[in-house]
């Protein structure tokens, strides 16, 4: 292939157009806009419109008790529902200062790494389709089907899981959960080498997505970007290593960093997280496997939560979502606060997209992995 | 631990692609796939199997329910109420009746049901043409077939068991969680005692009000009541309150 010519904004002398991609087109996935300003072909300005989806999520929880939320904080954003009632409880549990069971802590884990493998590969699909490969799409939503089903034996519903509870997690495994779950994420790791050669053997993928879209490690860290497209930066960067919570610190896992900083990396870097998922779902199932089945799996806590303000922080598949709860001694809170990955990692679409042609835009913003739910709230 | 995938693919790739790569992946992927079954269904002729433990729409197992309301209380959508209706024997009794167009499949009610009354179930083809249609009551939401899994249980332990070590006692707040009175406030107006439906709470006589009549408190049993915390928020004096054990 022949290298990139180098774009320079200024030499070209064609008008400048204001193109609004949203909220309906193609490449938006959920509610949202993308008012790019063109200079031909070159990308030269680009704001992202939001708040579309907003339904007063966190003003809705503070007439709820503390129990209720947790179904309300799965629809946060549907792909990775467990991560977000998961924060929820981290967040309350710390307000009451209460140290959960370890089976529930190993369930937690197992339960988070389905969630983000399905979220990964929910997020390889709309990528397939986003750059014109249907079987990327058809062939990562049938293996996500896998860990949805995985999903159904454990806690008894697809997506919005309401599997943790304050204290522990809804039920212990059921039947045949263990081999069930071993043997989908050996068949998935043979699996998804398949959609990798779709990927990366193919020319049209690869051109699409090299060396467009850098971002150094200064901008990242100044714009507040996390996530994979943090680490695709070359910032090490993973809060189940650096600040482990629930049991994170006794897996043995690695953390994919690249250098590189280009869409690619971004990519590249999520394949990489879910094989490492899957490691991670087999250490937990085997620490569960050697513990007794009568363990303790859930804690009664008090309905009430002394005052204070506390937070809680976790590894999202998008990135690093964090929780702020304000109690006041009732059994509502007084606030609860979200920090959505998605919502500062989009206010960094500008550096992204700029100097992009206009038809890469759709492959760097899919990189985001947009998610409306959380973003609006 | 190493990379999977980062040690395998250079990270050069596009360099080294030319037409025929990408023709002899995919054709190799094709003869690799081709014999695979196929991973749809027929869908209304054919249905997928599905676990007991499915959280469809939520099932009501009739005679076990008391009309505690304690669903209609937990459920975060506010879509169960509880309707007058008559059991088997002509008795007027208290049962949930749910709106389906608002439940959002949480299985709450099933798991802070304290008789197991409530189940989840697996029906999941709930389309109907009106949106009264969609409103189930206490009869329609019978579900044949009800089994073990399909009844959510709460198995908690006690923080105080698990620092003892106490590991093979789980309870729940329907068995350790009692209401107590408050003697003092309490002006005997006995609606604890009509609104307890498990009838936990019997009246008896302790002395004479500030007027010199005789005056009627209550007296909780414990084995029968089910903290079903209706007598906490009835009470007009708020001198009933739910005694936590932790
Ligand atoms: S919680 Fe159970 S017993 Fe109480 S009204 Fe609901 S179904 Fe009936
Ligand atoms: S499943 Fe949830 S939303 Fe539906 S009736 Fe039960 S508690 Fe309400």
């Amino acid at each position: 292939m022949m290298p990139e010519p180098e774009i320079k904004l200024d030499s070209m002398n064609t008008d400048r157009m204001t193109v609004i991609m949203g909220p309906q087109h193609p490449f938006s996935h959920g509610l949202w806009t993308l008012k790019v300003e063109v200079d031909g072909e070159i990308v030269t300005d680009a704001e992202p419109i939001i708040g579309y989806l907003h339904r007063g999520w966190e003003k809705e929880c503070e007439n709820r008790t503390y129990p209720k939320i947790i179904p309300m904080a799965d629809r946060l954003c549907y792909s990775a529902s467990m991560t977000w009632s998961h924060i929820y409880c981290m967040t309350v549990e710390k307000a009451l200062d209460v140290d959960i069971p370890d089976k529930a802590k190993y369930l937690r884990i197992v339960a988070d790494e389905i969630c983000r493998i399905q979220s990964h590969l929910m997020w390889l699909a709309a990528v397939g389709t986003d750059l014109g490969n249907l079987t990327v799409f058809l062939w990562a939503m049938r293996e996500r089907e896998f860990f949805l089903d995985l999903n159904v034996r454990l806690c008894g519903a697809r997506m919005t899981t309401n599997y943790p509870r304050i204290g522990g997690v809804r039920n212990d495994t059921t039947e045949y959960f263990d081999r069930d779950c071993m043997r989908c994420v050996e068949r998935f790791e043979k699996r998804l080498w398949d959609i990798i050669a779709l990927v990366d053997d193919s020319s049209v993928f690869v051109s699409r997505m090299q060396g467009i879209s850098r971002l150094t490690r200064e901008q990242v860290a100044n714009l507040g970007v996390t996530g994979p497209a943090m680490r695709g930066c070359g910032v090490d960067f993973d809060i189940r290593r650096d600040d482990p919570y629930d049991g994170y610190d006794e897996m043995d896992f690695e953390v994919p960093v690249l250098k590189e900083g280009d869409t690619y990396a971004r990519y590249m870097v999520r394949i990489e997280e879910m094989f490492q998922s899957c490691e991670i779902i087999r250490q937990a199932m085997k620490k569960i496997q050697d513990m007794p089945r009568s363990a303790p799996y859930r804690l009664k806590v008090p309905s009430a939560v002394p005052e204070g303000t506390h937070f809680a922080r976790l590894e999202d598949p998008r990135g690093e979502s964090l929780m702020y709860l304000i109690s006041d001694g009732t059994d509502k809170p007084y606030r609860l606060k979200v920090r959505s990955p998605i919502f500062v990692n989009v206010s960094a679409a500008k550096p992204m997209v700029q100097g992009c042609r206009i038809a890469d835009v759709p492959a760097v913003m899919a990189m985001v992995d947009m998610c409306l739910g959380e973003t609006d709230r | 631990m190493a990379m999977k995938y980062l040690d395998k693919y250079p990270k050069d790739t596009a360099k080294g692609l030319w037409v025929v790569k990408p023709m002899w992946t995919v054709m190799k992927l094709f003869a690799k796939v081709i014999p695979r079954r196929s991973m749809t269904i027929m869908y209304p002729y054919e249905k997928e199997w599905i676990p007991d433990n499915y959280r469809g729409r939520p099932g009501l197992q009739f005679d076990k329910c008391v009309g505690c309301g304690l669903c209609a209380r937990m459920c975060p959508t506010a879509c169960i109420c509880l309707v007058e209706t008559t059991d088997d024997e002509g008795k007027k009794v208290k049962r949930p009746q749910v709106n389906l167009g608002r439940c959002m499949m949480c299985g709450y009610c099933a798991e802070y049901c304290p008789v197991d009354a409530m189940t989840v179930t697996p029906e999941i083809e709930l389309a109907e043409y009106t949106r009264e249609d969609l409103i189930y009551g206490p009869r329609r939401l019978r579900f044949e077939g009800v089994n073990e899994m399909m009844e959510v249980h709460i198995e908690e332990h006690l923080i105080s068991n698990v620092q003892k070590g106490i590991l093979d006692q789980p309870t729940s707040a329907f068995e350790v969680d009692r209401p107590v009175l408050e003697e003092a406030k309490c002006i005997g107006c006995q609606k604890c005692f009509k609104v307890c439906p498990v009838g936990a709470i019997e009246m008896y006589e302790a002395g004479v009000n500030e007027k010199g009549k005789p005056k009627k408190i209550p007296r909780i049993d414990t084995d029968k009541c089910i903290c079903c915390k209706n007598c906490v928020d009835d009470c007009p004096k708020s001198c009933l309150h739910i005694k936590e054990v932790l």
